[in-house]
């Protein structure tokens, strides 16, 4: 038996972004970044150190949207172009960067070097399906993917029992069509639980979800292991809380790793820094300036300002990402050994919740952090072992019975990011949205095929409204007209398909239409909404 | 408060003298035509009440975008189809019945609600004279019978400061004084959660933790406020309760004064005597303690000093000045990336001895038997 048991989560997910009604839309561009930056270097990290025999062993939430955007062919149509006009841009700077500014060289040939394995690992590795990559390292026990609520809903602030059991049946049901099997776990957005939501997952054949610390800490009775083992409800449904400490050192802006002077500026791109004229090419067609992903800067210092940072050294970095990741395991281990002596020789388990767009995007030397991490604790050391939720409870070791108290891992610890001042305005919209869904859904048995079709649409509006990306990228005040747009767009549609479904007034061209833009969740359907 | 404010509290509210004309936010009440509300009070209550109209930032225009963009779009910007998508419409919300709570923290709750149908004219239908009658919200904590009444309209939304481990309903109805209150609707009933960790220990032996150990895993989790706090209380409730209020009565310097403590949670009134100790000021409770106590601790504002604080600790739980001075790092929610997790504040140092952890006068061979908090930390 080990000293302690370690298990990484990594809950990747963005909002549904997918806009054929134009030709380009700078918000696909998170998931687009998003594929360059993380998706494809960790599945290409984690498929080669199952390869090598070094056994990674963790759990990951690919959040229904995100599988969605991931088998769809017109994304997939435009994250290739994007990719290859990314790389074009690349091979251009490597040219410009040798003769104008070679203190940068090296970060440039990074690029073109990085990019074309991307390009190649996307057409040819992975045939332009990372669902499939996915899926094939859950199958090689390397991942235990497990599922989100499914547009991402903060379920606490959903206003109807049937309302918030569609955010849980249609994430398992979307689940089993990407993933051919029952998930075992669920994130819950945002780590957003309030006592109930147990006897939803379980409804659903959910064996636990991940919660925030004081979930459990606060929980009742006391944690005789506090957040060091899971708990199950009442209900059996199991609680995996995060640990203070893994996060700190890695998430704190503060005191985190990410923050070395070694690793990557973030802000400096040369879509900001290189001459417009020389970008358009690159740029959409309104020509406007943004990330585009080739940086060149190091952070330097906490305090040195912009215009100050120091060239980029990737093998300087790489070699910061191997030192942090021994430092990571060995405070691991160090941790095992004083909980374990804490708790009377019972061997603690760290749950270690990230977001998985952390590693590579926000954080570029991220997933050779991850692969460094795994190496270690493989190669190097036998006091902990690299575990999921599922593999502890398929151990049998005896959880104590607790109810865990009204938490989510958001500022503060609640719900405030999602209901304030400035957001709480769309709620008795949304929650108008719930309560007509369920009354619809009660209402037609045998509805015919039109009235079929608006009705699953009404429910696809409904939960994209849901999504609790919106809600917090407006307290964030980013991208606040764009999260408020859409969700006034996804209400207006569910009003427009809702008047036509109650008048009889049928307007084909306009339902298809919101079915080809909106058209998350192909196997949707509508009964699932139904109060009986 | 307000003369007014005051008699809206003092007048009795049962569910006896509660004469309902519906029972539910979606219940139907009679249509009639508008009556209009106009009073200093319903004036305050507007200002004081978050508009229900939503502030909407304006998005930017897609559909003028995609012109600027290309030529291509221009057949679909004539597009009917096309333009009705690209410029969605939030309407007003429409007259519906409407009461629903929503929970912030622990603290802070908000309420919205609205009334289909005008609300005086039913009433008027129901019991013929309103005379007095004003509508107004009544937010009701039913775990501790305490009830709140501020006037309203017929439509809005406000925000709440509450207590922790409460259940709350709120409902719209009609106030007079000296005469029944008359609920039109009621909300839902929000439960906001305990704050703290559980004074309870599992029954189960192999879960069973005292307040010791718990402090311990509390303090390995980070959570060194909270194991502060818990090896503080220790195991004897009764004994936790009467130091705390004994110390109470002391910070205030009236032996009385926890005769006004009936209902507030024993932690709070800690967490805010150590706060103080600590040079925090009432202000900055405010929020972060019931409403309750903070207006008892108002009433003897003059006394709220930190050495006043310290010197009832000091006397009833053995808290030393080193241990309520800042102590640990601060963590706050800064992070890489887009979620602003939550890290927990650890300002306050870490009791080590474990003499001093228990309210004075334990017996000493119980004592023996607790290990230090730093228990688990590396040697």
């Amino acid at each position: 038996m080990p000293v302690g048991y370690f298990s990484l989560i990594l809950h990747a997910h963005l909002p549904f972004v997918r806009h054929p009604e134009y030709p380009e839309f700078l918000e696909e561009d998170w998931f687009y970044e998003a594929i360059t930056e993380v998706y494809l270097p960790l599945i290409h990290i984690f498929q080669n150190l199952h390869e090598r025999g070094a056994r990674p062993r963790l759990a990951m939430n690919v959040s229904p949207p995100l599988c969605e955007m991931l088998a769809d062919k017109l994304l997939e149509e435009r994250y290739t172009r994007h990719l290859e006009n990314l790389l074009e841009l690349a091979r251009k700077e490597e040219v410009r960067v040798r003769e104008e500014a070679p203190d940068f060289y090296d970060a440039a040939r990074m690029y073109v070097d990085n990019l074309g394995a991307a390009l190649d690992l996307w057409n040819n590795k992975y045939g332009r399906n990372l669902i499939n990559a996915f899926r094939q390292l859950q199958e090689e026990g390397v991942l235990e993917i497990i599922t989100c609520c499914a547009t991402h809903g903060f379920l606490p602030l959903i206003s109807t029992k049937e309302a918030r059991r569609a955010q849980i049946q249609i994430a398992v049901a979307n689940y089993k069509k990407h993933f051919h099997r029952q998930p075992r776990g669920i994130w819950l957005a945002e780590c957003a639980y309030e006592p109930g939501i147990e006897h939803l997952l379980k409804e659903s054949g959910i064996e636990y979800f991940i919660g925030d610390s004081h979930a459990i800490l606060y929980g009742d009775p006391r944690p005789r292991f506090g957040v060091h083992a899971p708990i199950v409800c009442p209900n059996g449904v199991a609680v995996f809380a995060r640990d203070v400490e893994t996060s700190q050192q890695v998430w704190s802006a503060e005191v985190g790793y990410p923050g070395n002077g070694a690793y990557r500026e973030f802000y400096r791109d040369v879509g900001w820094d290189l001459p417009i004229e020389y970008l358009r090419p690159h740029l959409h067609k309104d020509g406007a300036r943004r990330h585009l992903g080739l940086k060149y800067h190091r952070i330097t210092g906490r305090t040195v300002p912009g215009d100050k940072k120091e060239p980029y050294v990737p093998n300087w970095a790489r070699e910061k990402a191997a030192e942090d990741a021994t430092d990571f395991v060995r405070k691991r281990i160090e941790q095992a050994y004083r909980l374990r002596d804490g708790f009377g020789g019972h061997p603690p388990f760290v749950a270690a919740p990230y977001d998985a767009e952390l590693y590579g995007h926000w954080w570029f030397e991220g997933p050779s952090f991850i692969d460094y991490v795994f190496r270690k604790i493989h190669f190097d050391q036998n006091e902990i072992e690299a575990i999921t939720p599922g593999d502890f409870l398929d151990a049998r070791i005896p959880i104590q019975i607790q109810q865990p108290t009204a938490s989510s891992w958001g500022e503060n610890g609640y719900y405030k990011v999602w209901i304030n001042e400035g957001n709480s305005w769309m709620y008795p919209y949304q929650h108008d949205a719930e309560r007509k869904m369920t009354e619809l859904a009660d209402y037609y048995h045998h509805p015919n095929e039109i009235e079929w079709r608006i009705l699953n649409q009404l429910a696809r509006e409904l939960l994209l409204a849901q999504s609790s990306d919106w809600a917090f990228q407006i307290y964030q005040g980013t991208t606040v007209q764009y999260s408020s747009r859409r969700f006034q767009s996804h209400i207006h549609r569910f009003n427009l398909l809702a008047k036509m479904i109650d008048t009889k007034e049928f307007n084909h061209d306009l339902l298809a239409e919101i079915e080809r833009r909106d058209n998350i969740f192909a196997e949707i359907d509508y009964r699932v909404y139904r109060s009986k | 408060m307000s003369k007014k404010e005051k008699d809206l509290r003092e007048e009795p509210q049962t569910e006896n003298n509660e004469n309902a004309l519906s029972d539910e936010a979606t219940g139907e009440v009679l249509e009639t035509d508008p009556e209009p509300i106009s009073s200093a009070e319903m004036l305050r209550a507007e200002e004081e009440t978050l508009s229900a109209e939503p502030e909407i930032p304006q998005a930017l225009g897609q559909a003028e975008m995609a012109t600027e963009e290309t030529g291509e779009e221009s057949d679909e910007i004539e597009d009917p189809i096309f333009r009705e998508l690209a410029e969605p419409k939030l309407p007003e919300l429409p007259k519906e019945n409407r009461a629903r709570l929503l929970m912030q923290s622990p603290t802070r709750i908000q309420f919205y609600w609205s009334v289909k149908h005008n609300p005086f004219q039913t009433l008027q239908k129901a019991i013929g004279n309103t005379g007095s009658y004003t509508l107004v919200v009544k937010l009701v904590n039913q775990t501790n019978g305490r009830e709140e009444i501020f006037p309203v309209e017929a439509e809005g939304s406000w925000w709440f400061n509450v207590e922790s481990n409460s259940v709350y309903r709120a409902e719209i109805g009609f106030y007079a004084p000296n005469r029944p209150f008359v609920r039109v609707m009621f909300s839902n009933a929000l439960e906001t959660p305990r704050r703290n960790p559980s004074p309870r220990q599992a029954t189960d032996a192999d879960w069973a933790v005292t307040a010791m150990e718990f402090a311990n895993v509390l303090d390995a989790t980070g959570y060194s406020q909270d194991a502060f706090e818990v090896a503080m209380a220790g195991d004897d409730r009764d004994r936790a309760e009467d130091a705390t209020r004994n110390a109470f009565s002391q910070f205030i310097g009236d032996p009385k004064g926890s005769d006004d403590l009936e209902g507030i949670p024993m932690e709070e009134i800690r967490f805010a005597l150590l706060a103080i100790a600590s040079g925090f000021s009432l202000e900055d409770l405010r929020g972060h303690i019931s409403a309750a106590l903070l207006t008892l601790l108002e009433k003897n504002a003059d006394k709220l000093t930190p050495e006043n604080a310290l010197a009832a600790l000091n006397e009833h739980f053995d808290v030393s000045m080193e241990e309520v001075e800042e102590g640990e790092e601060v963590i706050g929610e800064a992070v890489y990336g887009l979620s602003l997790v939550h890290f927990p504040r650890s300002s306050r140092k870490r009791r080590t001895s474990p003499r001093t952890l228990l309210p004075k006068g334990i017996a000493p061979e119980l004592e023996r038997k607790i290990s230090p908090v730093s228990s688990l930390r590396p040697v």
